[in-house]
């Protein structure tokens, strides 16, 4: 996603990433990053939420407004409304590396 | 369920809130403490937002249907890597109209509301009230597990992405993993 972004802005279209994950921002560098404590697989909210999915969507496009220089990263307000431990996103089976990496570390 | 808001203006998101302990330790263990990259691109806002065209981009793996959806079998075959390629999805995708392949998420609330991941029908609200200029007519997917190898998705299909939006005249581009 990182390294897409930077091709963007590359062109000469500025770019916002939404980044859960954001302490990659040290590791890819990207232009504009708007940090987000959203599940994986639903970073704009959950499924029907309108409302959130269009807050984060306007958080997003501000950060491209706001944003002066390379590299900065907006951490955005919004706190998912289940804990942790009942929020699902894991795939139905581990994905094949996770698969590979526990049946190394078991072995 | 929505999503409530902190209004502590110094809370910094958790990134590792919904990893659990074993993504986070073979995650953080890839990112250095300090930065390490190339020189970051900047390209500035040309015309104020309500004023430009917008594309979205997803991780998520998302193709049309009736387009070839990204390649699983590679991945389960070799771990390690990643379909490198990328889709181009129109701008009045739905869940319906839509397949999405990633190994490493529950794709299931993408397939039941493609505006968790790619707000293609938000988008289009912000366009009607003004407060973006207008929704490009393409907007993108890739599949964001790449595994040890980005240099497909970095040297072919990133720059084909750019080349596409620089083609559509895109002003502003809104990237999101899942």
């Amino acid at each position: 996603m990182g390294l897409v972004a930077r091709a963007i802005e590359a062109a000469g279209i500025p770019t916002v990433t939404l980044n859960m994950i954001w302490p990659v921002q040290r590791l890819i560098g990207m232009p504009r990053v708007a940090a987000i404590e959203h599940p994986f697989g639903r970073p704009y909210g959950d499924v029907g939420d309108v409302e959130t999915q269009s807050n984060v969507l306007r958080a997003a496009l501000e950060v491209a407004t706001s944003a002066t220089e390379p590299g900065g990263v907006v951490h955005l307000p919004f706190v998912w409304p289940e804990d942790p431990k009942e929020t699902q996103w894991h795939p139905a089976e581990p994905s094949p590396i996770i698969a590979m990496i526990k049946k190394s570390r078991s072995s | 369920m929505s999503s409530s808001t902190s209004d502590s203006p110094q809370r910094l998101v958790d990134p590792w809130r919904f990893a659990g302990n074993f993504l986070r330790n073979v995650l953080s263990s890839q990112i250095p403490n300090e930065p390490n990259h190339e020189p970051i691109p900047w390209a500035p806002l040309r015309k104020p937002v309500s004023q430009s065209k917008v594309a979205l981009v997803s991780t998520a793996g998302l193709s049309m249907k009736g387009d070839a959806p990204f390649d699983m079998e590679l991945e389960r075959k070799r771990p390690t890597r990643g379909d490198p390629s990328w889709r181009a999805l129109r701008a009045d995708a739905t869940s319906e109209t839509i397949e999405a392949n990633h190994l490493h998420i529950d794709t299931g609330y993408i397939l039941r509301d493609l505006n968790v991941a790619l707000p293609l029908d938000r988008l289009r609200e912000f366009a009607g009230a003004g407060e973006i200029g207008s929704v490009a007519d393409t907007h993108y997917s890739i599949m964001g597990y790449q595994g040890n190898d980005s240099s497909e998705l970095a040297t072919v299909s990133a720059p084909q992405i750019a080349a596409s939006m620089k083609n559509e005249e895109v002003d502003l581009a809104l990237l999101a993993p899942v």
